[in-house]
């Protein structure tokens, strides 16, 4: 498949999903108070797990997609960023023994994606540089 | 490795987007190869070698 095809196709099962989580999350956080505590109540908050599925397969599939060099390329991106992620967390949880504040684990998920987006972008600047 | 894959591009007055719709792969991944950023895998280099109707070892070699 040609990359601009690829890339279109990425972009539109992106969004869709992206769509189907927000959707998800807004019902979700919307009925979850009115439901009593027990499992429906649980599987209702849990839900949004569905859309987030579809869009961990939708960037699978991308990676499928993606031919040898940039297929190694995002790896490596993705591979820094978890290894960015691992050092800050592992020197947070040191740091919140001595009394800072404790984070949630939606932290950890941001700063894996916004690692991963930063040093795709400075990679590509640097690539483009050359 | 060094190559040559620059110099037949532009003999025959084509893009890098150009080559790398031809050979089915992205631009970034041309430009790589060039630069000697990447070398490529061997049915990759196989299919240059095809399009350029050169040997691979015309193409490619050791530094």
């Amino acid at each position: 498949m040609r990359e601009k095809q690829a890339k279109a196709l990425y972009f539109r099962e992106l969004f869709a999903t992206l769509g189907l989580y927000c959707l998800f999350v807004s019902v979700s956080s919307i009925y979850a108070d009115s439901v009593p505590a027990g499992p429906l109540r649980s599987l209702l908050i849990a839900s949004p797990i569905l859309p987030a599925l579809l869009m961990v397969w939708t960037i699978i599939r991308q990676f499928q997609r993606m031919d040898e060099y940039v297929r190694i390329w995002s790896l490596e991106n993705l591979g820094m960023g978890a290894a960015f992620t691992a050092a800050f967390s592992l020197s947070y949880g040191f740091m919140e023994i001595t009394g800072f504040p404790r984070l949630s684990m939606f932290a950890t998920w941001s700063l894996i994606m916004g690692s991963w987006g930063v040093i795709t972008c400075l990679r590509s600047w640097k690539e483009k540089s050359q | 490795m060094k190559n040559i894959v620059r110099e037949l591009r532009t003999q025959r007055e084509w893009s890098q987007a150009q080559l790398a719709d031809l050979l089915e792969v992205s631009r970034q991944t041309v430009n790589a190869i060039e630069t000697g950023r990447y070398d490529p895998s061997l049915p990759l280099a196989f299919s240059i070698a095809k399009l350029f109707q050169l040997p691979i070892e015309k193409i490619f070699e050791a530094e």
